[in-house]
């Protein structure tokens, strides 16, 4: 066979699995209450993923990653191009509608005890967006170099520190410097645009494959396999669409209202800046500062990370096949306390905080 | 999915929202003037929409030789769909406008003792690096690299540019205004015994010495023939040569400066003000956007960094300032 007809011969099998693959997904049949009024949670979480893309591409077409530009071009992004405070503040909203979605998400699957064999891969790669999260936190809060990124970032960095055997190295590798300048802005802003959206999609990927080949969490009662079916396209794909479209609207809506804050520019001197954590850091932050001195570990590291792993391996602490949360009542009562205390904890930051400050 | 189940997402999904939306206030040390909106400019000092805003007492403090003198500025700030109003009081039981009129005593002439009275607020119109935190200590003063004597009222750089409203008891306000100026590096020796980087935006105004070629005597007077516009102030426009000065008895006084009729975009911030019960109250206000390069423009969406300060009867830079303050706009 002359190189010519294996080109010829490559083509057509490329060409065929392409074809093969539309037919799978215009044949592909999935349950009707995929997405639906009382399930939508992992529909909306990944429209708000999608719009954090989007608004984030656009905002990077104007962005420069230099300390002393940063600022300004956020700045003339957000108020001298058009629609340019509707973008930003899209983005600022949708990732923090994205932090209570997620949270609703875990819980309903928590309550629905949706982690039960044989769903235990979906439960894990959905936990593992937890690790993810809170680094697109850390990284972005810096990006627009304003006295709140700074300084929250700064925070941040002396948390890591005090991780042990990793604080330093992890440090070292974000920071890439002893001071917070323009390697450490760079770094963080590859993380947040290239690595860390690739991490997501990977685990968007892998949970939407488990999702496929171990199915949803049907009802408590009764048998999900023989529930009625609709065709994924375009029926789900429809849906979700419908989805994306309400809540860029409406988020579009309430960035126009209301737009994202840009506060001063970053001033590394002025240490008198005390910034004050976002509402979603609050537990963590007041955990922390329970936990002083040689003990800061504990709060920083250690309980949540514990917390962390014991989620991930919910599946295997609770093998009993039983769903109904009043035959589970120590996963119950255990996710309780939980909730509880970051309850509480999250008061006590607030209050801390916002209604006290000492300083 | 019980409906209370659902209300009770919607009530957390809409918190999310609300929480987000809600300004976190850090503690940074700076103060902030909320412009409130308003549909009708206000009428001028005593307009009851004044009274209706909230004033922010803004403490004003001295530097170097005047370090412990502390005061305090009450602040207001509305705005319209246009235009930025300011409302500035401040106790000063002098009013000041003397700035060194000429008195004959009966033989001579000799320049009364006493400056002016002046308020100025200065904006960014391109980012001043760390103006934000460190207020007037980066530009109204020598950097600590710099000797004083050599240097004042300055940015470091061209790309960074400030907007500079300079209001003179005795030199702009008898035409109502505040004297816009802009602040760029150092360089313009005129005007300044040291070099300052202070400039004029584009027009006409300032002032005139009032004073003969060997400075013994003033050159002009009150042009008889019209009636003063401004009392107790004499306008370049109003004043002829005195062609006899055997017509002044001993005690008259004519004002040394003269204002020169303000045009262009030097007259682009416009005021008012009176000095009552120990107290100068100064309204400026000034369009969102002069089409001038040497104006800030002023976005109701955006935070503006800028600082005040005040001067008591002085003619030099004895001034009393703010730290870091922010302007926002509130509807």
């Amino acid at each position: 066979m002359s190189e010519a007809e294996v080109h010829t011969s490559e083509e057509r099998q490329t060409a065929a699995a392409g074809r093969e693959c539309c037919a799978q997904l215009l044949r592909l049949q999935v349950p009707a209450d995929a997405i639906c009024w009382h399930r939508f949670f992992g529909a909306l979480q990944l429209a708000l993923i999608g719009l954090l893309f989007l608004t984030g591409v656009l905002m990077a077409l104007a962005y420069t990653p230099v300390p002393g530009t940063a600022y300004d071009s956020v700045d003339y992004f957000q108020f001298s191009l058009p629609f340019g405070d509707v973008v930003r503040g899209v983005h600022h909203y949708a990732w923090n509608l994205l932090l209570v979605v997620m949270g609703l998400h875990l819980l309903r699957a928590l309550v629905l005890g949706a982690y039960k064999s044989p769903r235990q891969p979906v439960w894990i790669s959905g936990v593992l967006f937890l690790l993810v999260m809170p680094l697109f936190i850390i990284t972005g809060d810096l990006l627009p170099w304003d006295q709140k990124g700074y300084w929250s970032t700064q925070v941040r960095f002396s948390i890591i520190a005090s991780i042990p055997v990793a604080g330093d190295f992890l440090l070292q590798l974000f920071r890439g410097g002893p001071l917070t300048g323009i390697v450490a802005l760079t770094r963080l802003y590859v993380l947040h645009i290239l690595l860390l959206p690739g991490a997501l999609v990977l685990l968007i990927g892998l949970h939407m494959y488990f999702l496929g080949t171990r199915g949803l969490s049907g009802p408590l009662s009764g048998n999900a396999a023989h529930g009625p079916k609709v065709p994924f396209l375009p029926d789900i794909v429809n849906r979700w669409l419908a989805v994306f479209l309400l809540s860029a609207i409406g988020l579009g809506l309430v960035a126009w209202q209301w737009p994202a804050a840009l506060g001063d520019p970053a001033d590394p001197t002025d240490s008198a800046f005390i910034p004050r954590p976002e509402w979603w850091v609050l537990s963590l932050n007041q955990l922390v500062a329970i936990f002083r001195g040689p003990f800061m570990v504990l709060g920083s590291a250690i309980i949540p990370g514990g917390l962390v792993f014991l989620l991930g391996a919910l599946p295997f602490l609770d093998r009993s096949p039983e769903r109904r949360p009043s035959k589970r009542l120590g996963v119950m009562l255990a996710a309780a306390v939980v909730l509880a205390a970051l309850a509480v904890l999250s008061v006590m930051g607030y209050v801390e905080h916002f209604v006290r400050p000492e300083h | 999915m019980s409906k209370w189940l659902i209300a009770m997402i919607a009530a957390i999904l809409y918190a999310a929202v609300v929480f987000a939306a809600a300004p976190s206030p850090d503690d940074t040390g700076v103060m902030t003037i909320t412009a409130r909106y308003v549909k009708a400019p206000p009428a001028g000092i005593d307009d009851p929409v004044w009274q209706r805003t909230a004033q922010v007492q803004v403490p004003v403090t001295g530097r170097l030789e005047m370090a412990a003198v502390n005061e305090i500025v009450s602040t207001r700030a509305l705005y319209t769909d246009g235009e930025l109003y300011f409302l500035l009081s401040w106790e000063d039981p002098t009013r000041s406008v003397t700035k060194e009129s000429w008195q004959f005593d009966g033989e001579k002439w000799v320049h009364l003792k006493g400056d002016e009275d002046r308020v100025a607020l200065l904006f960014e119109i391109d980012r001043i690096n760390l103006f934000s935190s460190k207020s007037c200590a980066v530009v109204c003063h020598s950097p600590a690299d710099l000797p004083r004597s050599q240097w004042k009222l300055a940015t470091r750089t061209t790309a960074e540019k400030g907007d500079l409203w300079h209001w003179k008891a005795a030199r702009s306000a008898p035409y109502r205004h505040a004297d816009d100026g802009w602040l760029t590096v150092a360089g313009n020796p005129s005007g300044s015994y040291r070099e300052t980087g202070r400039r004029n935006d584009a027009g006409s105004g300032g002032d005139v010495k009032n004073e003969t070629p060997d400075g013994s005597r003033p050159l002009y007077m009150q042009d008889p023939a019209r009636k003063p516009s401004a009392p107790g102030f004499l306008l370049v426009e109003e004043a002829v040569p005195i062609a006899d000065y055997s017509i002044f008895k001993a005690g008259d006084v004519i004002p040394y400066r003269l204002p020169v009729k303000p045009g262009g975009s030097r007259f682009d911030v416009k005021a008012e003000s009176r000095h009552a019960d120990g107290r100068w109250t100064v309204m400026l206000h000034r369009k969102f956007n002069t089409g001038q390069e040497d104006d800030v423009v002023f976005d109701p969406r955006k935070r503006f960094s800028f600082a005040i300060a005040v001067f008591d009867d002085t003619g030099g830079d004895h001034s009393k300032a703010t730290r870091s303050l922010v302007l926002n706009f509130k509807r």
